[in-house]
């Protein structure tokens, strides 16, 4: 955004100022590529040490004012390195030839909603990926074509289900019980990427109503409905000095996400074409069973299932997740238009089966972006995207009822059949609850469907512009509607619904989200005649309104062949829940640029009042404060050093209703009365504040072919929100508070090279290092002091979703250990041949050592591959589904000692430790091979370039890991609780053919 | 710079235009009521007639929580009866085999949600006192007050008769950020009880015709300021004599106890017996069933084999009447976790309607039956021995069918309160956790079999649970009273 309105706002400079002045002289110029000779549109050119700028046409020309004396003149454009051209007095013509930027270091980086600095000034972190970056490897989602290519940020898939589920942690855990999720904002409109459930955990029985149920139904996040092929850049804001800009919601990392815009020019199409399918990527292998076995089931069971004096083997597996069907995507987008009006329109059509029965994505998205100038001083943005995205991730999960398809397969041996016959699907003795997989994949529909529009405006004014004085308002605003319907079905004739009361169960929920909001920004720039520095002074204000509206309802004993909730027999688990968050913010901040534009002082402070404060009348203040100084040449000829250091404050929200004690309803002899929850609100909650302290240096090196970014970090996030547990004569079972510290620091490098620059070769490598460590470093006491046993009191608390018990391991959160521990029962040794002594240990976290990926561009003449690896060192997971099979006696090694062992740890001791696993790993993320088609060949189907392409996703996984992926998330989105893996929907890898053709 | 400040100075005005713009336009824009659920502020703060009926009605139905569990928790530490449904081990393992109690699981039970629910009575009786005349008048609000104050008494009775010597703190009525109420001792909590109660008496004289709200159904026809003063004075009577036996209060409290009983809905004939206030169960949406109430064929609660085999006989032979009403043959038998020690073989039908489990049938709070025996207790310590046998009599006949009893006013105390013992024991069984608190009042733990026939305990208290001693700064199985 904050580009855009420099572009709009330069443009419109270099209009409004001709003329102004009689002491300035014209230059006019022409702007190419320094690869191909072309013309670059829209570059930006200005003069240093004034105000003047200019903006390069369709041709690459441009026209710009400048002071009468010799001056040098600064073109820019993303994409490209920029480029300084002495003028001296008297020349009038500058042309400069551009050269490509391929490690992003002539981003312009956010500093405030309508502010930016140039990335070699910037002091504090960012990362600028580009649009083409995440959309040439299909994804499901943005978020996860991200993975790997953002230092400081893990990014992890919940599960393999087509559609999306995806988390981002960036720098550490920040919250127990806040919300964990990154702002993201596209093209200036706060974008909701909420996770509505769709009420499977009703079929699966996975938990509560108002529990843990909800979260376990793998939800997509809704960033999903993004189509990752409009999209021009991504920037992450991690750092607190960063991210404060949005203040109370901002720490967890900002995400800001810039769409393709229109170029004044010819029009320019292109339409790509994909075509591919998805297959298993991984999953637990199954026990091979012989009739001397003699556990979990007796020889003469096992026996009893010969068939003509074999004992078959059915991969259960390959049976409900072995599907490979076509997948196609089309994309086509159009650009163009005058110097006045200038819009991008575009068009994307995905149909993503799943490797399970019956699951899918289907996305349907439209945007049309619109640059308008209205006069010499005014213009105007508009962002239009609508998104159909209809999604079925079948059963999977957790369960307690026999729907899963992941979870009953761990319950089947090999040698039972489950394969239909003429129709008729077996029903097997030997399984979970009655269930056969295949029969509930083939009958179960779990379907949602949601409709979004977002929508956005940008105007900008520019209200003064002179040599010295440069002064813009900036309005934006936006809102972002979603409806989400879904419809989870289990009729009746499903055999695990058989043996209910009633069975066949059919859940609808609907979710409405709105949010708008809109900001107001004036920005001054001074630059001194003198030309000692620039400083640009900014202030505004930003109102937030968001409302998510959430219902369900649940029927039991379904007419068979119905599905309508009012076709039951039994009506249940009503839900309805709404919540609204309204924010007001001020904000003010100066930064000045000086040295020669070497160092660069920066101060703001963003003031918050919100409705989902305790007191909503209260500001809480986000300051922030960054410097930089460059060093040109001190590495080396065209090399530069940057020095950075940055100390910000950002805070998370507390969630709507914490502030409130409610009462429930209850009935006695027909009569409805109140009572108190268990729960007390906290009438003066405030947000949890991350105060973080940031510094790092940039390099350049060898005029930009290789190139280094360190950043180190500490962060403390005050005023946690917690759920304390208060005496019980209280009243209450819990209680919310803020309180606490959690402490982060690590360290994030981003690294390229570009070994091979020739003219038919080019070689670019990047990589991506991240690695903290962080530790719970203080937590209310006594509030939260649970005693374990009659030693000290242990300081800590069992997280929401933690885990299913220390006996197969689960999270706790402790004073002055790892914020992300799991611990989980161990036995102590020699004690179990009597009667096992149990105690608690410390099993690992699931913060891992690092994450470090790898990117290998390579392009020869026409040829490009690319290639990107991803390794994870350290950390662990609750492997759950590894219980599953272990606790059944199926898992491939049971029948070895240290299998028997696994399957004694769960049956007889209580052991977590077999359970708790190491998620180190190292995986092809992506790869794609490209070729251009020469040219003639593209111009026989009318096009003017054409490009083929083959892709693979998650291509190959190393690990020890047993069965799925070590990603896996089964209560999706959290904060803390991540890293538990029990029976997900399989991960699976892709392989994509596409064709692309440019008009 | 003048200039440049100039500048500044209007730019910033106009972002504080802007800023005010947005800030004016929305007053109350950030008073975002919770409309999910009623919320407690909206009760105290601005409370109705409407809003005080609801609250009033909540209050009944918390009265009625934990019962069940007080009734098989209580009855399996005085081997009444026992839990053994499914596999949750610590209901039968803990009461009848830990040889201390630990303030989790089963031994911190019967807390949080008594202390719940008189945190809610503590809110209705300040959103009671804020509300207008106009919307309850003067004397509605002394019955509205009178009835919560007696449903808290009967609160902190249930809690100190788990925890007895360890006491339990009453001054709980403080906001949740402020220091917590101070444990107090036995005596005490005793006395707050029926300071309590005598201060229901009061509001009670002050009351209309009426309640302003509902009174749940099993309290039958003490559903009126005048009628609900003899439950308030049974309660009375209940609470003196628990406190005599409790501390050195003796005399005076059995007097006072007689006081109150003449205040009470007391009357000795057997037909009466029954009379009393019940809490109501029902199938009904959101409403809550009983769960004692369990099928002969289900396998979640048994009779204790003691319970049949103490009985006495009648005339003819067979067993005290009450056994044969309240305990039959188990259809399914059980025997949990191969502890063939404590069989499931004998069932309770003290809530069977009709020979048939009934999931709506009333749990009594108190009744005549329990008034009498009370009556023969008092009398027998303040002087009055031979109403004290009458009484004794008029139960052991009246409900038992035995013969009357040998015990006479020449007898020693002993006798008299093994006498006792036994009728309240049997009048009372699976109603109240009566064998296992009576046999604390009179030290006769040792009349409770531990199991049979070896290895068993029985708890002489619940402990004070985990997060309870936690919050105070205290180690497990705390006793405040003595840290």
């Amino acid at each position: 955004m904050v580009q855009r309105t420099s572009f709009v706002a330069l443009a419109l400079v270099a209009l409004g100022a001709a003329g102004a002045s009689g002491q300035e002289r014209q230059i006019t110029g022409r702007v190419t590529s320094a690869t191909n000779g072309e013309a670059i549109a829209g570059v930006n050119v200005s003069v240093t040490g004034a105000a003047f700028a200019a903006i390069t046409n369709a041709d690459g020309r441009y026209t710009i004012s400048a002071p009468s004396g010799a001056a040098t003149l600064v073109f820019r454009r993303i994409a490209f390195k920029r480029r300084e051209v002495s003028v001296p007095a008297g020349q009038n013509v500058a042309d400069a030839a551009l050269e490509a930027d391929v490690f992003n270091l002539e981003a312009v980086v956010v500093t405030g909603q309508a502010t930016g600095v140039e990335r070699r000034n910037a002091a504090i972190a960012a990362t600028n990926v580009s649009g083409q970056e995440v959309s040439a490897v299909p994804a499901p989602a943005v978020d996860r074509a991200l993975a790997g290519r953002v230092p400081g940020a893990i990014i992890s898939q919940n599960s393999g289900a087509p559609g999306g589920g995806t988390q981002i942690q960036i720098r550490g855990n920040n919250t127990v019980i806040g919300s964990p999720d990154p702002v993201f904002v596209v093209d200036g409109v706060i974008y909701s990427d909420a996770s509505l459930p769709t009420g499977l955990y009703s079929v699966t029985q996975s938990g509560a109503n108002r529990g843990s149920g909800p979260t376990q139904d793998d939800p997509v996040n809704r960033l999903a409905d993004l189509n990752p092929n409009d999209i021009e850049s991504i920037e992450v804001l991690r750092g607190a000095a960063a991210s404060s800009i949005y203040g109370s919601k901002a720490a967890n990392g900002v995400v800001i996400i810039r769409t393709n815009r229109g170029k004044a020019g010819k029009p320019q199409a292109s339409i790509t074409q994909r075509m591919g399918f998805f297959e298993l990527e991984r999953g637990p292998a199954t026990r091979v069973f012989s009739l001397t076995d003699t556990f979990p089931y007796t020889s003469a069971t096992i026996a009893s299932y010969m068939v003509a004096g074999q004992l078959p083997f059915y991969d259960h597996l390959q049976e409900i997740a072995g599907e490979r069907p076509l997948s196609y995507e089309t994309n086509l987008n159009v650009s163009g238009g005058a110097e006045n009006t200038r819009y991008y329109l575009s068009g994307g059509v995905i149909h993503d089966p799943g490797i399970v029965l019956n699951t899918f994505n289907n996305r349907q998205t439209l945007r049309a972006n619109l640059d308008q100038t209205l006069s010499g001083r005014l213009s105007l943005s508009v962002n239009t995207q609508f998104t159909r995205n209809q999604t079925d991730k079948g059963f999977t999960n957790n369960d307690n009822n026999g729907a899963s398809v992941t979870y009953a397969i761990a319950y089947i041996p090999s040698f039972v059949n489950i394969l239909p016959a003429g129709g008729t699907y077996p029903k097997p003795v030997l399984t979970y609850k009655g269930s056969n997989p295949l029969q509930s994949a083939a009958l179960g529909t779990n379907d949602e469907v949601v409709n979004r529009f977002t929508g956005g405006a940008t105007l900008t004014f520019q209200a003064v512009q002179t040599e010295r004085h440069n002064l813009r308002l900036v309005g934006a605003g936006g809102i972002d509607l979603f409806d989400q319907r879904a419809e989870v079905i289990s009729p009746p004739e499903l055999y695990y619904e058989a043996r209910l009361a009633n069975p066949g169960t059919s859940t609808l929920a609907n979710g409405h989200s709105r949010q708008w909001n809109w900001n107001v920004n004036a920005i001054h720039t001074y630059a001194p005649s003198s030309a000692a520095f620039k400083a640009t002074a900014s202030a505004g204000v930003q109102v937030e309104d968001r409302e998510l509206e959430t219902s369900r309802a649940t029927a039991h004993g379904l007419l068979p062949g119905q599905s309508n909730i009012d076709l039951g027999a039994v009506f249940g688990d009503p839900f309805e829940f709404n919540q609204t968050e309204r924010t007001l913010a001020f904000y003010a901040q100066e930064e000045l640029l000086t040295l020669r534009e070497r160092l660069l002082l920066s101060a703001g402070v963003r003031a918050e009042r919100s409705s989902v404060f305790g007191d909503i009348n209260k500001y809480y203040a986000f300051p922030k404060a960054s410097a930089s100084y460059r060093f040109p040449g001190l590495l080396g000829e065209g090399s530069e050093l940057k020095l950075r250091g940055a100390y910000g404050e950002t805070g998370n929200q507390p969630l709507f209703g914490q502030k409130f004690t409610t009462l429930s309803s209850t009935v006695i002899d027909n009569t409805v009365g109140t009572v108190i929850t268990g729960t007390a609100g906290a009438p003066d909650i405030k947000p949890e504040r991350v105060k973080e302290l940031e510094a790092g240096f940039d390099a350049t090196l060898w005029n930009g072919r290789a190139t280094v970014e360190v950043t180190g970090y500490t962060r403390h996030t005050h005023d946690l929100l917690l759920l304390a547990t208060p005496a019980p004569s209280t009243g209450y079972g819990q209680r919310i508070i803020n309180g606490g510290v959690f402490w982060n620091e690590g360290i994030e490098i981003g690294a390229g090279l570009t070994p091979i620059q020739r003219k038919d070769l080019t070689w670019v490598f990047r990589t991506s290092f991240t690695s903290l460590k962080n530790r719970v470093q203080s937590l209310p006491v006594p509030d939260v002091c649970l005693p374990p046993g009659p030693a000290a009191p242990v300081c800590g608390f069992t997280p929401p979703n933690a885990g299913f018990g220390k006996a197969y391991g689960q999270f706790f959160i402790q004073q002055g250990r790892p914020i992300t521990q799991i611990i989980g029962t161990d036995t102590v040794a020699g004690t179990c041949a009597t009667t096992c002594q149990n105690y608690d240990r410390y099993l690992g976290q699931a913060n891992p050592r690092f994450r470090w990926s790898f990117v290998n561009d390579v392009s020869y003449k026409r040829l490009a591959f690319s290639m990107l690896w991803d390794w994870q060192y350290g950390g662990v997971e609750q492997n759950q589904t590894l219980s599953l099979y272990d606790c059944n006696g199926l898992a491939p090694d049971q029948a070895t000692p240290a299998g028997r062992a696994r399957y004694d740890s769960c049956n007889l001791w209580s052991v977590a430790a077999p359970f708790v696993q190491s998620t180190t790993f190292l995986k092809l993320r992506e790869a794609s091979l490209s070729a251009d088609l020469p040219e003639r060949w593209a111009n026989w189907i009318g096009a003017r370039t054409a490009r083929i392409t083959v892709t693979g996703r998650n291509l190959l996984l190393f690990t020890d890991y047993f069965g799925y992926d070590p990603e896996e998330s089964n209560f999706g989105q959290q904060a803390v609780t991540r890293n538990i893996d029990l029976g997900p929907y399989p991960p699976m890898r892709s392989f994509f053919f596409s064709i692309t053709a440019g008009f | 710079m003048t200039n440049t400040l100039g500048l500044r100075r209007a730019a910033l005005a106009g972002a504080t235009v802007a800023a005010l713009i947005g800030a004016g336009a929305c007053s109350g824009f950030f008073d975002v009521p919770n409309t999910n659920q009623p919320n407690l502020e909206d009760l105290t703060k601005n409370p109705t007639r409407t809003k005080l009926a609801g609250a009033a009605s909540g209050l009944f139905a918390g009265a009625r929580t934990d019962i069940q569990g007080f009734i098989w928790r209580v009855g399996s530490l005085g081997r009444e009866g026992i839990n053994l449904s499914g596999n949750n081990q610590p209901d039968y393992l803990e009461p009848y085999f830990l040889s201390t109690l630990v303030g989790s699981g089963f031994g911190g039970a019967l807390w949080g949600g008594r202390y719940a629910h008189i945190r809610n009575i503590n809110i209705y009786l300040t959103a009671l006192d804020k509300v207008s005349t106009a919307q309850v008048s003067d004397a509605e609000k002394a019955a509205s007050r009178a009835a919560a104050n007696t449903l808290k008494a009967l609160a902190f009775m249930y809690v100190i008769e788990t925890r007895d010597s360890l006491g339990a703190p009453v001054d709980v009525d403080v906001p949740i950020t402020a220091p917590l109420g101070r444990f107090v001792g036995r005596d005490s909590v005793y006395g707050y009880i029926i300071g309590l109660l005598d201060s229901a008496q009061a509001d009670l004289g002050r009351s209309g015709a009426s309640f302003p709200f509902t009174i749940p159904s099993g309290f039958g026809s003490f559903n009126t300021p005048s009628t609900f003063l003899e439950v308030n004075r049974a309660l009375a009577a209940k609470a003196q004599v628990l406190r005599a036996t409790a501390a050195a209060c003796g005399v005076p409290c059995y007097t006072a106890a007689l006081g109150a009983l003449s205040g009470s809905f007391i009357s000795s004939r057997p037909a009466d017996f029954a009379t009393g206030v019940y809490f109501n169960f029902s199938t009904g949406s959101n409403d809550v069933t009983n769960g004692l109430s369990d099928p002969l064929g289900s396998v979640n609660f048994y009779a204790h084999p003691s319970e049949a085999a103490d009985a006495q006989l009648q005339a003819g032979g067979a067993k005290d009447q009450r056994v044969l009403d309240k305990i039959t043959a188990a259809t399914d038998t059980q025997v949990v976790g191969g502890i063939s020690e404590i069989p499931g073989t004998d069932k309770f039908t003290v809530y069977f309607t009709g020979g048939q489990a009934d999931p709506s049938h009333a749990i009594p709070i108190i009744r005549d039956e329990e008034l009498v025996l009370l009556r023969a207790e008092a009398n027998w310590f303040a002087g009055g021995k031979l109403q004290a046998l009458a009484d004794i009599d008029s139960v052991r006949v009246g409900a038992g069918k035995l013969t009357p009893t040998t015990v006479t006013i020449a007898s020693p105390d002993s006798a008299f309160v093994k006498e006792l013992l036994y009728n309240r024991r049997y009048s009372l069984m699976w109603e109240q956790g009566t064998r296992w608190i009576d046999a604390r009042r009179y030290n006769r733990m040792g009349d409770v079999p531990a199991t049979p026939p070896t290895g068993g305990h029985v708890a002489r208290v619940m402990p004070i649970p985990d997060n309870e001693c936690a919050a105070r700064g205290l180690l497990v199985n705390c006793t405040p009273l003595n840290p």
